[in-house]
């Protein structure tokens, strides 16, 4: 419920300041009665009202699936896994696909309860074949990053 | 009639052999993609779509691939709810209820092809409904005008939120996120750049596919951290793998019943198949009564729930088709794909493009048949993959939807928003927002504006054109008994507890 309402409030104060950003879109010259800024204004507006209902009466959250309550572990692990997407779309072109790709995908598969040398083998064998079918045979380029040396 | 006559053209185009070759590969990895944990329809469609776009598909083709991994998807989600007791889709969740004691009393490889079976007819079904209706809906659809269609999206979002069940208001913030979102980039009509921060990459808006994968697949890859241990061991698939004749009468009644009211709540925007399956599945159980074993491995109660899906799965594809309106998550992602070909679904559609609606719609009947014919000898091969550990899975998920990110316009920008979507999709998530009312906002928004706009300029500013013309203000109404509809639902709900709490 809390929770709830910490998001219904900051997704409140992200509207308005959406909407300040918005308020200053209109056509330098316009032909037709409707400018840019009306369709975002309205949805926006529309949500502020569900919201402004949702932080007095929160909805009831129901957890389908017999899912463990987030104790510090499990966030630190989504933390620890939001980190390695952050770092393999930092790496993804610099040090290129297979890199990156085994860079985050190996911690990754420990994250998940995998003992090393079975994820070091896995994650290694999936970049190369990964980028194989899709570099070489479906036509998808992907960066080699640092391996470019071995091309030529 | 001329139905028939654009049916068999339609046959010519998907049964052509380099079509028939991409139905089957759809087909396979439809199945896999449904049966992998972290991965269903929505995502598997959509990261198909730049690669096939990468391998250079003509348009029938890739709708046909399209429409093939949709068909798979939910023919793969059915298999870890029978085996595992998991259900892979919200819709399947009805299926593990007399699904999973068939499989515990040794009967699993007879519900499987059973269940495949049902879903077979009730798309079946939903594929001739299609044929005989869709053509009439959009000539009845070509007389709609800009405001006609503005209205007609209200509607369909609207009905997601009175339709989805208890959480209206949920649906309803999460459908003006989606809308909201459509409006940032460049605006088509005066150039005016919106919401963008100066960041050049997104001045042609939030690339759909970021959107999905990241609202899906990453969200989903977060949401499986917390289930790191698989409780269940799969029920092995051992003994008779074929439903015999007797079985699949005693359903058939079942099968019709259901696959019309599948294909029915399928047409309905926003019901589709999680409904649908439930509906079905309560229906036969009281038409059923006492003689029914519902709940303990009756086969009327697998084969209704998965009838309805199939049918329902169809049956979405003809909003879709005929008015450009989606139904549901998927169908939304598929109109995402059309629009990168330059096709605008709709009723014109019809009449310029007969070769796409009538090559989809009969290779609906093809894929259909396909997977009915591969499930069974390949179920052994799909409990296989079933056992595939988390840790290995993941890594993967990651990495491919990283690529079909990546594939949409080779920039990194594109990866990091999609990170930053998946954490706001998992934060949705956890506060039980569903997510595919984002998506249809999404695709909806654009189109939405766009007509909203065309009609003002039509009538000058007037708001009346709204609402002046017999099928918009028939299309109001209908959106006010659907606003009104959850309100009655809790007032009821309200009014027995209170009885309730009385008769104590």
């Amino acid at each position: 419920m809390l929770l709830q309402r910490i998001f219904a409030g900051i997704l409140l104060l992200a509207c308005a300041g959406l909407a300040l950003m918005a308020w200053p879109y209109q056509a330098s010259f316009s032909y037709e009665p409707v400018g840019p800024r009306a369709f975002p204004l309205l949805m926006l507006g529309l949500m502020s009202l569900a919201l402004i209902y949702m932080l007095f009466r929160p909805q009831p959250t129901k957890h389908t699936e017999e899912e463990p309550a987030l104790d510090r572990d499990t966030l630190i692990k989504i933390g620890v896994c939001v980190v390695l997407l952050l770092v393999f779309a930092g790496t993804f072109e610099p040090l290129g696909f297979i890199l990156s790709s085994m860079l985050i995908g190996i911690p990754m598969a420990r994250l998940y309860g995998g003992r090393w040398l079975p994820s070091v083998v896995i994650v290694s064998l999936m970049a190369i074949g990964l980028y194989l079918l899709f570099d070489k045979v479906m036509d998808v380029p992907l960066p080699l990053g640092l391996l470019d040396v071995l091309e030529n | 009639m001329d139905t028939f006559g654009y049916l068999g053209q339609g046959f010519g185009v998907a049964l052509s052999p380099y079509n028939l070759v991409t139905a089957l590969c759809g087909t396979l990895i439809g199945t896999v993609v449904g049966l992998l944990p972290g991965l269903g329809p929505i995502n598997g469609v959509a990261l198909l779509i730049p690669i096939a776009f990468a391998l250079g598909l003509p348009p029938e083709s890739a709708l046909i691939l399209l429409a093939a991994v949709y068909l798979g998807c939910e023919y793969g989600g059915r298999i870890s709810s029978i085996l595992l007791n998991i259900p892979g889709e919200a819709s399947t969740v009805m299926t593990t209820l007399d699904g999973y004691p068939m499989a515990r009393k040794g009967l699993a490889g007879v519900a499987l092809s059973l269940s495949a079976w049902s879903s077979f007819i009730g798309a079946f079904i939903a594929t001739c409904g299609m044929v005989l209706f869709a053509p009439l809906l959009a000539k009845w659809a070509i007389a709609f005008g800009p405001a006609e269609y503005f209205v007609l999206m209200v509607f369909a979002i609207v009905c997601l939120g009175g339709m989805a069940g208890d959480k209206p208001l949920k649906t309803f913030v999460a459908a003006l996120i989606g809308l909201f979102l459509s409006a940032v980039g460049i605006d088509a009509n005066s150039g005016v750049y919106r919401f963008t921060g100066d960041n050049i990459h997104l001045t042609d808006g939030i690339q759909f596919v970021v959107l999905v994968l990241g609202l899906f697949s990453i969200s989903e890859i977060l949401l499986l951290l917390e289930k790191t241990h698989r409780g269940q061991e799969a029920v092995k698939a051992t003994g008779r793998m074929m439903f015999n004749f007797k079985e699949a009468s005693s359903v058939f009644v079942v099968n019709i019943r259901c696959g019309l009211l599948g294909f029915i709540m399928g047409v309905l925007p926003g019901a589709g198949a999680t409904l649908a399956s439930a509906v079905a599945y309560m229906t036969e159980k009281r038409i059923a009564g006492a003689s029914g074993k519902f709940g303990q491995g009756d086969m009327r109660g697998l084969a209704a729930p998965e009838t309805a899906i199939g049918a329902s799965a169809c049956g979405a594809l003809v909003p879709m088709l005929t008015l450009g309106v989606p139904g549901s998550g998927t169908t939304a992602v598929m109109i995402g794909a059309l629009s990168l070909y330059n096709i605008t679904p709709g009723p014109l559609l019809f009449q310029q493009q007969p070769d796409i609606v009538w090559g989809l719609i009969a290779s609906l009947f093809i894929a259909n048949t396909m997977l009915v014919i591969l499930n069974i000898p390949m179920i052994r091969i799909f409990t296989r993959i079933l056992a595939v550990p988390n840790w290995a899975l993941v890594p993967v998920i990651a990495i491919i939807t990283a690529i079909g990110v990546y594939a949409v316009h080779a920039t990194t920008f594109d990866l990091f928003l999609m990170v930053g979507i998946g954490i706001f999709g998992y934060i949705l998530r956890k506060l039980d927002f569903p997510l595919s009312p984002v998506l249809l906002g999404f695709i909806l928004g654009g189109l939405m504006e766009q007509n909203l706009r065309r009609a003002l300029s039509i009538s000058n500013g007037e708001l009346q054109i709204l609402w002046s013309s017999p099928i918009t203000f028939g299309v109001w109404v209908l959106t006010a008994l659907m606003l009104l509809f959850p309100l009655v639902r809790i007032y009821r709900k309200r009014a027995l507890q209170r009885r309730a709490v009385a008769d104590v």
